[in-house]
């Protein structure tokens, strides 16, 4: 490696590390990982059944990510997305493949600890095959001057009898501009879980888009969003289920805490095609619920440390 | 007379209807004062004004607290003098495990001291210490989990809103010898019930009707009166003194 280039490595080791990662991971031949920065690809290790393909171009890299039918990766595969300077655009294509009767937990830390001018794409497909798992999370970190975009958009499919699990958090530091957006099909007695999880501040902006298509029989989806507004900061949740076979079922739960002069917005659409579907939901926005805060003061706690706690039991 | 708590001439008018009227009640350090009362009399309200809620500052009169006049303190002020409250009906808390919970109110965070409390509330801390204070506990769960986290905070005077609601008959007992041990941790106690088993462990008692105190003295007097003579209200519309005077003849 160029000197530049560890320079880079080491700066997102550093970032990765304080977001909560562990880099030892990424020294560990028996884990499965990939750290890119910028349009680079630092560091990569496969294992056996899990296949690594990735391209840089000439703003991001195609990443391809594949688990091998019979393969079950169950200590997490460590991914860093970043990009360490102050400016910048990033674009990342990926798309990961579960085989049948295959699996995968995974981790992503996205760092952008010096956004000032940074924008950050990533077009995601995800296929999962036959009764197969796959468990991801995507943790974020945008730094503290609140000069990111990022725009993950994610298709998917998750096959027969198999499970989808996707958490993404961002709750350290500013947020930027976020705009989110999952569509999932989701086929017979497959599962689809989507959590999100944002604490925006002082102008940050955030969009949640999130759908789940309910395709087969027996099929379930849970979209379940926690946003917390302080400042001027503004959120838009969006979330779909679409039952349209029988027996399926869906529920969307999104609530948004505001604070100061925040604004905030929840739409739960849920459709059904088959009268045999059933989907519900609930959206709860509004200021923290005084009945908890005056608890927490009752225990001896002040305001600002009750708030504190109950936001950040919300955002867990 | 040691007086750890002394509310002088209370009042407070919600909607235009006196909720608490005129009341007055000193309670002994160390002693269980039980305040009984039917549904709709005002003890949860009582609790509240005590506890100084949004929404529950007294129109009139004054609270005083080891002699300090507390009427215009902060919740948290309070708090941290010694005072708590045991809800009736406990709020949910998303993401928050039993352990955080309790330990919110525990001076030096000690994990056996919040072991303890579980115990004496019939929960075993292996299974309930990181469970969620949400809804997936049972409405006697986490009443139980309330009656730990005061008693975890040895306040110097706790304010116990139904603790006995929504606990079953077998555990009912752990839950009595609970508010017995208040005093031997040095704790005043406020108990707000409807149960004479639970009644009866009090020093002393006040009958609440519409908001006002219209009998106080030794409990099984009170809980008699209770009885016999709140069971159907008659008094509603009547001056206090009179039904008093009925009561007592
Ligand atoms: N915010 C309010 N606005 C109007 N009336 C209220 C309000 N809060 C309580 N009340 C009324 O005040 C009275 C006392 O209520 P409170 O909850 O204190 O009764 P309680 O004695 O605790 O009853 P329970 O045994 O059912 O718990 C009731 O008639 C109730 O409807
Ligand atoms: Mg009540």
């Amino acid at each position: 490696m160029s000197t530049n280039i560890l320079n880079e490595y080491q700066a997102l080791m550093e970032a990765y590390e304080k977001n909560g990662g562990n880099i030892g991971e990424f020294a560990n031949p028996n884990i499965p990982s990939i750290v890119i920065g910028g349009n680079k690809v630092l560091g990569k290790n496969q294992i056996k059944g899990l296949i690594i393909h990735s391209v840089p171009t000439s703003n991001g890299v195609d990443v391809k990510i594949t688990v091998k039918s019979g393969t079950k990766v169950l200590y997490p595969m460590a991914l860093c997305f970043g990009v360490i300077p102050k400016e910048g655009t990033q674009i990342i294509n990926m798309e990961t493949t579960i085989e049948n009767n295959a699996g995968m937990n995974a981790i992503s830390h996205c760092v952008f600890p010096n956004a000032e001018h940074i924008v950050h794409k990533m077009n995601y497909k995800i296929n999962i095959g036959q009764n197969s798992f796959f468990r991801y999370k995507e943790i974020h970190f945008h730094g503290s001057k609140g000069g990111v975009e990022v725009i993950p958009y994610t298709k998917g499919t998750v096959g027969e009898n198999s499970l989808f699990i996707s958490t993404f958090t961002l709750k350290e530091g500013r947020v930027g501009k976020l705009d989110i957006k999952y569509d999932i099909d989701i086929m017979k007695k497959g599962k689809l879980e989507l959590y999100s999880k944002v604490w925006a501040k002082e102008d940050d902006k955030v969009q949640i888009e999130e759908k789940g298509n309910l395709q087969g029989d027996e099929a379930r989806a849970l979209i379940k969003s926690r946003v917390v507004l302080e400042d001027e900061a503004k959120s838009k949740v969006l979330s779909v289920v679409n039952a349209y076979a029988p027996y399926s079922r869906g529920h969307v739960d999104c609530t948004e805490i505001v604070q100061d002069n925040a604004v905030a917005e929840a739409i739960p659409i849920v459709r059904v095609f088959n009268h045999l579907a059933k989907v519900t939901h609930e959206a709860a926005i509004g200021s923290i619920d005084s009945k908890e805060l005056e608890t927490l003061e009752a225990r001896g706690l002040s305001k600002e440390e009750a708030v504190k706690i109950i936001v950040e039991g919300l955002l867990k | 007379m040691d007086g750890i708590l002394q509310v002088k001439n209370l009042s407070l008018i919600k909607d235009k209807k006196e909720i608490i009227k005129n009341f007055n009640l000193s309670a002994e350090r160390y002693s269980i004062s039980a305040v009984i009362g039917i549904n709709g009399a005002g003890k949860s309200s009582l609790a509240y004004v005590l506890m100084g809620l949004k929404g529950y500052k007294p129109d009139s009169g004054a609270i005083y607290f080891n002699s300090k006049n507390i009427t215009e303190f902060s919740i948290t002020d309070r708090a941290q003098l010694g005072m708590t409250l045991a809800w009736q009906n406990p709020s949910l808390f998303e993401g928050l495990t039993v352990k955080d919970y309790i330990q919110v109110a525990v001076k030096n965070k000690s994990l056996n001291i919040v072991k303890d409390s579980l115990y004496r509330v019939a929960l075993d801390p292996s299974i309930y210490l990181h469970r969620i204070v949400d809804k997936s506990l049972s409405g006697g769960e986490r009443k139980r989990i309330e009656l730990a986290a005061v008693f975890a905070m040895r306040p110097k005077l706790a304010i116990l809103d139904e603790p006995d609601s929504g606990i079953d008959a077998i555990s009912l007992d752990k839950i009595i010898h609970l508010i017995k041990d208040f005093k031997k941790v040095g704790s005043t106690v406020l108990l707000i019930t409807h149960r004479d088993k639970v009644a009866e462990i009090a020093d002393r008692a006040f009958l609440i009707c519409n908001g006002e105190i219209i009998k106080e003295g030794p409990t099984k007097e009170i809980s008699l009166f209770f009885k016999e003579q709140c069971n159907e209200c008659t008094h509603k519309n009547i001056p206090i003194s009179e039904i008093v005077r009925e009561g007592n003849a």
